[in-house]
């Protein structure tokens, strides 16, 4: 195949001082603009009130006691097992007391999980907004352009991606549109706003796509969490099947063993 | 110096708190006020670092025992400067500097009602209400502080620090039963503590001496958690000196064969076994004193008070043979 003669394409070398900079500087102030958005919206943590904590501890409490019970004599255990697996079955530990068979409580109703879709609200409607008003702005001004060439080559398959609304088909694909240098912009910018804000900014929207991807897994987002009086139950069937032995049952045996070998 | 500094420190002798604190006026210059997350600033300044923040509270506490306020208002105020106004722990060190700063028993009763306010009925501030039971503790109120303890317990009993500090009042008013309770939920949540299991057999061996119906069952296993503990941690002095007292006591009045071994207990262990340990402890102890006061490199990590209390012991017992 002939080498093809390199395309030159006059510009006017003012596009980079018009397009290719203000594009550029605008995404970097939105970006900051909506890291400090976002620490203006963001909704303190919420702190945990003792019903709360008491039925997550009391599991935790009932998890370490069938774990650790080894430590234990005989009699201590069999004590701790006893309150444990009456308390877990009376559901003395759970947040709403004697009400252990209600339904799970429907997310839309829940003022708590209302708070988590606020928060997810919050975030996409920052992340949406600024989008969509730069996007028109570039679309409206800018498009069509074609302003700056990569200094690399690459194959033809990135025509369609960086040439965005220009639609030529015998450019060499290295060209690219204003469009496309937005979207690079979007995917590029993050280490310039951790060098400038600090490494847990919230400007790059990149990060927050990932985060919406997998919500963190102990928040269950919609639907029914967990039910807790169903996993106190469980854990009381758990201590209950334990075949109690102790680690002082032949201790003082395995010291002299042990220290004399 | 750093690593002096950013260590926990409750073990300090009241010396090494005075170096430390003398240190402060010096690290309160040298490190700016506060830090920024940010690369581009901190090109110009320097860089936060977590162990700051753990030298900060040591220097805090360390600033408190020596009197040295003004200090201990600084480090409190960058600490407010970074981590907020309501931050949890923030919060009790706030009360902890004013507990250092108050001179009458008025003062005190104001900071434990300022407690009582940020407790409230339903928050979670577990520093706060910590500090709020060593405050009672501190100020004699020990049922006072035994409640506020158990009510925190009983929505957090996965507390360790809690739990042992519980045994420890317990103890101090002789409810062997319940201390012994606690210091084993102390265990179940760190069930490899080897200090723990010391002290445990520690508090049996106490029970023992008190009561004569429990007393072969505490002795027996208060035997057998020094064995535990010395089966964790070789060379542990505190294990070798309970297990020799421990099975002293047992050898002396020896147990009475068919006692109630019903319902699980333990049997205790059989006389040349119990011989055999208290051997085993005497020679060891004896070995550490020897080669600690001989000056051997490697066995001069113990206290000087212990290696005192072990000689002390085998004196006597050199010199109750003699006789």
């Amino acid at each position: 195949m002939a080498q093809l003669p390199d395309q030159t394409i006059h510009r006017d070398p003012q596009l980079f001082y018009w397009i290719l900079v203000p594009i550029t500087v605008v995404m970097v102030l939105t970006g900051i603009l909506r890291h400090y958005a976002s620490v203006l919206l963001a909704t303190p943590s919420k702190i945990i009130d003792r019903p709360t904590m008491k039925e997550q501890r009391s599991l935790i409490h009932g998890q370490t006691v069938r774990n650790n019970h080894h430590v234990l004599s005989k009699k201590s255990f069999e004590a701790r097992r006893e309150v444990l697996i009456n308390a877990y079955e009376s559901g003395a530990y759970l947040k709403n007391g004697a009400g252990k068979d209600q339904a799970p409580t429907n997310p839309l109703t829940d003022p708590g999980a209302m708070d988590g879709m606020m928060g997810m609200m919050k975030n996409n409607m920052a992340m949406i907004i600024p989008n969509t008003l730069i996007m028109s702005w570039i679309s409206a001004f800018f498009s069509g352009y074609v302003i700056t060439k990569l200094p690399f080559p690459i194959t033809i398959k990135f025509k369609s991606m960086l040439q965005a609304g220009v639609a030529t088909k015998e450019m060499d694909p290295r060209w690219m549109s204003s469009i496309s240098w937005y979207f690079l912009c979007i995917f590029g910018l993050q280490p310039v706003f951790v060098f400038l804000l600090g490494s847990d900014n919230a400007a790059s929207q990149m990060a927050q796509q990932m985060g919406q991807m997998g919500p963190p897994p102990n928040q269950p987002m919609l639907g029914a969490g967990p039910d807790t009086n169903k996993q106190f139950l469980g854990e009381a069937e758990n201590i209950a099947v334990i075949d109690h032995y102790s680690v002082l049952d032949d201790v003082e045996l395995r010291l002299l063993k042990g220290i004399k070998g | 110096m750093e690593q002096s500094v950013a260590r926990p420190q409750s073990e300090l002798a009241p010396g090494e708190v005075l170096k430390l604190a003398q240190l402060a006026p010096s690290i309160l210059r040298n490190i700016p006020k506060s830090f920024s997350s940010s690369l581009l600033l901190s090109l110009f300044s320097a860089s936060e670092t977590p162990e700051i923040w753990t030298a900060y509270e040591n220097l805090l506490l360390a600033c408190c025992r020596t009197g040295d306020m003004e200090s201990a208002r600084e480090f409190l105020e960058r600490l407010v400067l970074r981590f907020g106004n309501d931050n949890e722990r923030v919060l009790a060190f706030k009360g902890l500097v004013k507990e250092a700063a108050a001179d009458n028993q008025g003062e005190l009763v104001q900071i434990l009602k300022e407690y009582e306010t940020i407790l409230g009925p339903t928050t979670t501030n577990i520093p706060v209400a910590k500090r709020r039971v060593a405050l009672l503790r501190s100020m004699g109120k020990t049922s006072e502080a035994i409640e506020a303890l158990n009510d925190l317990l009983d929505y957090s009993p996965t507390d360790a620090e809690s739990w042992a500090e519980l045994a420890d009042i317990y103890l101090s008013q002789g409810l062997y039963p319940q201390a012994i309770y606690s210091l084993e939920e102390v265990l179940v949540l760190t069930p490899n503590a080897w200090n723990i299991h010391a002290r445990l057999g520690e508090v049996l061996y106490m029970a023992a001496s008190s009561s004569d119906t429990l007393r072969q069952k505490h002795l027996t296993e208060s035997v057998k958690r020094f064995s535990r503990s010395i089966e964790l941690c070789d060379d542990y002095i505190r294990g070798y000196y309970g297990l020799k007292l421990a099975t002293g006591k047992l050898l002396k009045d020896p147990p009475k064969v068919s006692m109630h071994a019903e319902s699980g207990d333990w049997i205790p262990p059989d006389t040349t076994t119990t011989e055999k340990l208290n051997e085993l402890a005497t020679k060891k102890l004896a070995e550490i004193v020897r080669r600690n006061l001989a000056g051997e490199p490697l066995w001069q990590g113990y206290k000087p008070s212990e290696i005192a209390a072990a000689r002390e012991l085998l004196e006597k017992d050199s010199a109750d043979l003699v006789r």
